[in-house]
């Protein structure tokens, strides 16, 4: 046992003295910053409201055409130009005057036919996506209003609910940070560590120290234990560490320690797979291929069901759900059992 | 023996790794992968079911919500109802017909100000299924949208657009109203919101690439390619693990000393790499190209993914020639992965929204399955970094691609000094010319930069981007002169500080002319676009080699131990220049 610790620490040094974990933080502070820019710029073109930071406040439309939907543009923060036929819209439009055009059919809401609008914007342009943003909510009201009343005639009747007081909000930003953000940056380290794993008893196998490691006091399975203890230590730590960071950024995080635990539990899952799989295989080429491998399948097997590690840590930090959590943590510690039997059983021959 | 021996060893040697059983597992993983793709694609993806908490009277409508696996739906009567709400963390409660919420004021309104959000995204979507299934499109969906994109900077032409366009022919960027009527299911999974798995398993099957959506104002959003993203992530993904190989063999090499045979042969270094270096590169293609023609793309996509490929196996090459363990292998290659990864991605998801996205070759390929030309020009701009940047990767690797450096434990900037002391060695008037070596790097980095400072409010984004763009222009400039003083490799005198200055910032000047010439054009109008020296000739020469002559004479004076203080204070005297420049949009 004393044995163990001797490995650990051996095996904590060497990751501190190579300043490898500190890449490591950078590398997932990449990863979350990424997401994030990624999921909030995008959010930000489908929430208009999001995009007050630009200066410009209005896009310049023309309308070709008379009809009931000018109404809606009217009241809209767009500002309307009125041109008598397209060619002359156009022009206008090509000599940067107006950054889009829509043209109105005639076909009113109590007609039969579909009404179509066609609409013209410039290509990749940021102002053509500005313009689609602020024509929306005119068309989508117009939509309602012509739907109103077309679908009396087929006796559809919609789902009606009331609120109060509304305070809108997109979900868009919630669902990303506790949805995607979070999980992410509590399972980058749990990968990492089983690539890690993986060197540790790799690097031992090519550069032939194993033998060398083999004839001191520590058995194997006292190395083995000593290099999984250090893999796994590392992640709640790292996990912890972006929590505090993310719920120091007034994101509310709930259920600290019931993640802790069920992040380190799949920690060792992982860990242990990982050390299967080098102890197996020896060479870091094969090895780290056949872990890529398998990481993807765990990956996607983690998209494939609610309650999977994922969602469970989803629900947990959002605070959907409690202490019932801590069935399926049991339930996840009961399967890596198994794989730990399995890699005492491996013959290093 | 030449190059192509090396590359056959190298082929035979990474091939003999894979034993029989090793094939037919990673054959199984593969499988077990698809399978559960398929699954995913099957179910979507479960990434916040039951996250928001319902509780109601009515069964019928927790039937509705229930379509929607966000919300984990509980039915009681009145008075429990309310109790749950109140007390145990529901976040919505339904009496009959009206909602109520956690609003601004209560603990939890986050999260159940955003379920009603997620609440009204539910019902819209379970209505609109509702009313694709009357198969009567004039009365349910009566207004349709054709949207036109038109190339603003091209000429206008009458002809084709004065005819009003008819609903048949719509154009192929128009979403087409579906002549087909969905069934209901088909429809609610065509409308969720994050791609699943299925879209592109899909679109595998068929060669168009385009879907048939409902074009009405509720579907009029501004055009992201997540779809095609997430395709050409496919058409990446053989590189990561090919790259993954081949540091993996150089660093075996290094580990267990083989290499030092290679290296007492009578090939030069450079031979020997680029021998390493071929089945790599080879395969590499051979599977893009594979990939490609499965997935029914144009054949230029491997001509687009070539620098690609190159940037990933250089960067792979150099971190195996510089790290000192299995880990730190790992750990800088996991990083540089990511960086490169983020450069680019996330310039193409803005694919169809701003121009500057084609600093990502990702961004044409994403152009190219959406049948959009792609233009010479654009071709240039986009990888022209990637090709100066993965060569100068591996000439600099190769040059300490000797024993002294793979067989030792240097530590990685030990060994980065020794590549830019091996440059200087071999190359007249080093200085001028490493500036220009590493410009493409500084290049580089800054448009990643840019991309970032998108995202932040434009002012600040400005300012944040002149601080940084200094400091690496002038860390660029000064390495060289920091080797040169901290190797001793001339005399560090107050004359040498001077003429290192001068060639090493006129050096940069002359390579950042030349190399904005090629590529820039399409930027250059830009406020970053100035702040990168598209502007009057002189005024960037004399800043260039004003900032860098401060560095080296503080290195001088200050010894190259200071070497950070130089740098900071040659990156505020480049900062306030570039500030100047641009300080009609900052303050004015």
């Amino acid at each position: 046992m004393a044995n163990t610790f001797v490995i650990a620490k051996k095996e904590m040094n060497s990751l501190l003295n190579e300043r490898t974990l500190i890449l490591a933080i950078i590398v997932q502070l990449l990863i979350a910053s990424f997401s994030s820019l990624l999921v909030i710029g995008l959010a930000s073109f489908f929430d208009p409201s999001a995009l007050s930071n630009y200066d410009e406040k209005t896009a310049n439309v023309g309308v070709v055409g008379d009809g009931e939907l000018r109404n809606f543009i009217e009241k809209s923060q767009v500002k309307v130009y009125y041109y008598q036929d397209l060619a002359l819209a156009l022009s206008d439009f090509n000599n940067n005057k107006i950054d889009g055009i829509v043209v109105i059919p005639g076909e009113s809401s109590s007609g039969t036919g579909l009404i179509q609008i066609d609409i013209y914007l410039p290509k990749s342009d940021i102002r053509g996506t500005f313009v689609t943003l602020q024509l929306k909510k005119p068309l989508e009201d117009y939509e309602a209003f012509v739907r109103d009343i077309r679908s009396q005639r087929i006796g559809f009747e919609p789902v009606r609910l009331y609120v109060d007081s509304v305070t809108k909000k997109t979900s868009t930003y919630f669902e990303f940070i506790y949805g995607i953000l979070i999980p992410l940056l509590v399972f980058t380290p749990v990968f990492i560590s089983g690539g890690l794993i993986i060197d540790m008893f790799t690097e031992e196998f090519e550069r032939k120290t194993m033998e060398l490691l083999l004839v001191s006091p520590a058995s194997f399975g006292e190395i083995l234990n000593g290099k999984i203890l250090t893999a796994v230590l590392i992640v709640p730590l790292q996990a912890f560490l972006w929590l505090a960071l993310v719920s120091f950024n007034g994101v509310a995080i709930n259920n600290i320690a019931i993640i802790l635990l069920l992040v380190s539990i799949i920690t060792i899952i992982v860990v242990v797979l990982g050390a299967i799989i080098a102890v197996k295989y020896k060479k870091r080429l094969i090895s780290q291929y056949l872990y890529s491998l398998i990481l993807i399948l765990m990956f996607l097997a983690g998209y494939l069901f609610a309650d999977s590690p994922f969602n469970l840590v989803t629900r947990l930090s959002a605070g959907a759900m409690g202490n019932e959590a801590l069935a399926y943590c049991a339930a996840y510690a009961a399967f890596s059992i198994p794989l730990y039997v399995y890699l005492k059983r491996v013959k290093i021959s | 023996m030449d190059l192509l021996t090396i590359s056959k060893w190298e082929f035979r040697k990474t091939r003999l790794s894979f034993s029989l059983k090793t094939r037919i597992l990673s054959v199984i993983i593969l499988i077990l992968i698809g399978v559960t793709s398929f699954f995913v694609s099957q179910s979507g993806l479960h990434i916040n079911d039951n996250i928001y908490k319902v509780v109601l009277t009515d069964p019928e409508l927790a039937k509705v919500l229930r379509t929607d696996n966000k919300f984990d739906v509980f039915v009681t009567n009145k008075e429990n109802a309310k109790d749950l709400f109140e007390l145990k963390g529901f976040d919505i409660l339904i009496l009959d017909s009206r909602i109520f919420y956690h609003d601004s004021y209560s603990y939890d309104s986050e999260k159940s100000i955003s379920a009603l959000d997620a609440l009204d995204k539910a019902i819209k979507k379970y209505d609109e299924a509702r009313l694709l299934s009357y198969n009567d499109l004039n009365d349910t969906f009566p207004v349709w949208l054709n949207v036109k994109n038109i190339e603003r900077v091209q000429a206008f032409q009458p002809v084709s657009l004065q005819t009003l366009p008819q609903f048949e022919k719509i154009q192929e960027n128009t979403a087409n109203a579906p002549i087909e009527k969905p069934a209901v299911e088909k429809a609610v999974e065509e409308n969720t919101q994050l791609p699943s798995i299925k879209d592109f398993t899909e679109l595998k099957k068929s060669s168009s690439l385009q879907e048939q959506t409902l074009a009405t104002p509720s579907h009029f959003n501004p055009p992201i390619p997540f779809k095609s993203v997430v395709l050409s992530f496919i058409f990446i993904f053989p590189i990561y693990f090919i790259a993954q190989f081949f540091s993996s063999s150089i660093m075996e090499e290094r580990v267990k000393r083989k290499g030092e045979l290679l290296l007492v042969s009578p090939l030069s270094s450079y031979e020997i790499v680029l021998g390493k270096l071929l089945p790599y590169l080879v395969i590499t293609l051979v599977m893009v190209a594979g990939m490609t023609f499965k997935l029914g793309g144009s054949p230029w996509i491997i001509l687009i993914l070539l620098p690609v490929s190159l940037m990933f196996l250089s960067t792979a090459f150099f971190g195996a020639i510089i790290a000192r363990s299995f880990k730190e292998l790992s750990f800088v290659l996991i990083f540089l992965s990511v960086f490169l990864s983020g450069y680019i991605f996330f310039p193409a998801m803005f694919a169809n929204i701003h121009a500057i996205s084609i600093i990502s070759p990702i961004t044409l390929v994403v152009k190219m399955l959406e049948n959009e030309p792609v233009s010479m020009s654009e071709y240039l701009f986009s990888t022209t970094p990637f090709y100066l940047v993965s060569s100068l990767v591996f000439m600099f690797g190769i040059f300490i691609y000797r024993e002294e450096d793979l067989f030792t434990q240097k530590s990685i900037k030990g060994k980065l000094l020794d590549s830019i002391q091996e440059f200087i060695a071999r190359v007249p008037t080093p200085l001028f010319f490493l500036s220009i070596a590493l410009l493409p790097l500084a290049f580089s980095i800054q448009l990643m930069l840019i991309v970032l400072m998108f995202n932040v409010p434009l002012r600040i984004g400005i300012l944040v981007f002149i601080a940084c763009a200094a400091l690496i222009e002038e860390v660029v400039k000064s390495v060289g002169i920091y080797t040169v003083f901290s190797k001793k490799i001339a005399t560090v005198s107050t004359a040498n500080a001077l003429k290192f200055g001068i060639l090493s910032g006129a050096g940069f000047f002359v390579g950042e002319k030349v190399l904005l010439l090629v590529v820039i054009a399409s930027i250059a109008g830009s406020v970053f676009g100035s702040v990168m020296g598209i502007g009057l000739l002189i005024f960037p020469l004399l800043l260039h080699i004003s900032s860098t002559t401060v560095a080296s004479l503080s290195m001088r004076y200050l010894g190259t131990r200071n070497y950070l203080s130089s740098i900071v204070l040659a990156s505020i005297i480049h900062a306030a220049y570039n500030l100047y420049l641009v300080r009609g949009v900052i303050f004015g």
